[in-house]
């Protein structure tokens, strides 16, 4: 078997430069990924979103918690699309009050991307329900991971928390702060 | 052989004067007892558990750890384990390499998730994830590897499964990686077990694909079927024939979910798509399978395709569900007489396990009220009595002939 495995020719040199290519690219990819975060903190429009933690037990088994935001159920009303909204779809939601230190408001919820005025900011999502009087909606900014050093591990109870949330220019949404 | 079988058997031999006794200890030395393996196999449980408890500190420890620390400990992980198989590979150590770089693939993903997640990124659309599909098919191709091709497979259906379920919405990108890639590598160098998984992983994607679309489920089967054509045309008649499998499969489940609930017209207005629409593809796939199968030489595998005859257009009820008994009985038939053809004593049981299936079918659905039921079972006991007989004859005499020119004739088919 060992003189069989020997006579097989290597494979040829560009391919030993390629596997070395092709990891420098996952680790720029990987590295890329972090500079987006911190990219969305430093370029993002702030906005505050209200919410409050829907279980703080769950924390001395995990190590996030699921947020339940004000804005995650709008007004029927709000909806702003050709057709009727249907669930798993994606949306923009317009949000009022960017940049202020109080909770924003949603402006209205969009099928494709509205224009964003002075102080407002748009933030994407899905429709989860949709209801007679209501729709239902995710931002996939409802499970935090908390640090371990946050004011969320010390107590149980659960009270009312303002959500420091960016929104990069290119539309990507991060959690930076979340304090009571 | 092995070495325990041996030592039981062969003193027998030596007593019936097949081999004499010194041709059994030869015989013995040749086969030594696989001891050794086992032996080889140790270091690498110990280092597995090594690498456990190692991933249990950091695990327990992650929420503590700067994000920064947590960048560096994915990304050493990522280039340590691609290295490990560089060198491993290098040494000629192909398994343990192609291994340490497909656990390097694994960590890649690892690390585009844990780390938007540190960042508490939010991901709007497949692109992040795109590209571990991408990092799969690249290193499938440049370490021409059918294990880093399959496992691509699995992170393809995974990636799909989110964007589908997750975003709602179906990332054509991966599906075209999939099969144009993939399939490129399968169609250059085929594979047995690859062609399977390729296939089935392909089946994934074209059902997730009508399940976000909201199609009738009927349309799955027009990429199932281009699949099951790309089987004909791939020159490794072996190779095609493990790709066909999962179509084949899906269609065959399909044709007995008609047989079974076709009754009610219900369920079959919810597979009906407009008939020239979906007619006309299909009848498109059927020139390029029967284009391939001609062109290869094989187009005895022509009655796979009774199990796509569209029944669902005939009326609900009992003469939908007689007509899908009657495909799958020609089904089975067809395999049935394939199989004795080829003297192939596989396809020979798949075909009497299709056989009996479709009776079971119509035993259960069949009875109706104005036949007596037991003159229904009567007739299906002497069917399957009768089936049972004339097998075991034609068996007998295809292994009769099978046996004469011994185990040479086979591979010719």
């Amino acid at each position: 078997m060992a003189p069989v495995a020997a006579a097989v020719p290597e494979a040829p040199p560009r391919f030993k430069l390629l596997p070395r290519l092709l990891v420098g690219a996952q680790v720029l990819y990987v590295l890329g990924v972090a500079g987006a975060g911190y990219a969305t903190t430093a370029l993002g429009k702030a906005v505050v979103l209200a919410a409050t933690p829907a279980d703080l037990t769950t924390l001395k088994t995990t190590d996030f918690v699921r947020l339940r935001y004000a804005v995650a159920t709008v007004p029927r009303a709000q909806w702003q699309g050709p057709e009727a909204p249907h669930t798993r779809q994606s949306v923009y939601v317009l949000l009022a009050s960017a940049g202020a230190p109080a909770a924003a408001t949603v402006l209205g919820v969009y099928a494709a991307e509205p224009r964003a005025a002075a102080g407002q900011a748009v933030l994407r999502g899905w429709v989860t329900d949709v209801f007679p009087r209501t729709l239902g909606l995710r931002y996939g900014l409802e499970r935090y991971y908390v640090p371990a050093a946050s004011v969320l591990r010390k107590s149980t109870v659960a009270r009312p928390l303002r959500v420091q949330v960016r929104i990069a220019p290119w539309g990507q949404a991060r959690i930076v702060e979340v304090s009571e | 052989m092995s070495h325990k079988f041996l030592r039981i058997e062969s003193p027998a031999w030596v007593a019936e004067g097949l081999i004499t006794e010194a041709q059994r200890q030869l015989l013995l030395a040749r086969y030594p007892p696989d001891a050794v393996p086992a032996v080889g196999l140790l270091p690498l449980l110990g280092s597995l558990l090594v690498a456990l408890s190692a991933l249990s500190v950091v695990a327990a420890n992650w929420a503590a750890l700067p994000p920064v620390a947590r960048l560096a400990l994915l990304l050493s992980s990522l280039v340590g384990s691609y290295a490990g198989g560089h060198y491993f590979m290098q040494r000629g150590n192909r398994t343990l390499g192609r291994g340490l770089v497909g656990l390097g693939l694994v960590l890649f993903g690892v690390s585009i998730i844990l780390v938007s997640q540190t960042y508490q990124l939010v991901g709007y659309d497949a692109s992040g994830l795109l590209a571990w599909v991408v990092a799969g098919v690249a290193l499938a191709y440049a370490h021409r590897s059918r294990m880093l091709a399959a496992l691509t497979v699995l992170i393809g259906a995974a990636v799909q499964t989110y964007c589908t379920q997750a975003l709602g919405s179906f990332s054509y990108a991966t599906a075209a990686l999939l099969a144009g890639g993939l399939g490129y590598l399968w169609w250059r160098r085929p594979d047995g077990l690859l062609s399977t998984v390729l296939s089935a992983g392909l089946l994934w994607q074209a059902a997730l694909w009508v399940g976000v679309s909201h199609a009738k489920i009927t349309w799955f089967f027009i990429p199932a079927m281009v699949v099951y054509a790309a089987g004909d045309w791939q020159p490794d008649r072996h190779a095609g024939r493990n790709a066909q499998a999962p179509p084949l499969i899906a269609a065959y489940l399909f044709a007995l979910g008609l047989a079974l609930f076709g009754e009610t017209d219900a369920y079959a207005g919810l597979l009906r798509p407009p008939v020239l629409a979906y007619l006309g593809a299909l009848a498109a796939v059927l020139a390029l399978s029967v284009a391939g199968k001609k062109q290869r030489g094989r187009l005895d595998t022509l009655p796979d395709w009774l199990l796509l005859l569209p029944g669902f257009y005939l009326p609900g009820g009992l003469p939908l569900a007689i007509a899908t008994l009657v495909v799958l009985y020609a089904h089975a038939g067809s395999v049935l007489v394939r199989a004795h053809r080829a003297g192939d004593a596989d396809q020979l049981t798949l075909g009497t396990v299709l056989f009996v299936g479709a009776t079971m079918v119509a035993y259960f659905k069949l009875t109706w009220a104005f036949l007596d039921k037991s003159l229904f079972f009567l007739l299906g006991g002497v069917l399957l009595l009768g089936l049972s007989w004339y097998l075991r004859r034609r068996n007998a005499r295809v292994l009769a002939a099978a046996g004469a020119p011994g185990p040479a004739a086979k591979p010719t088919e």
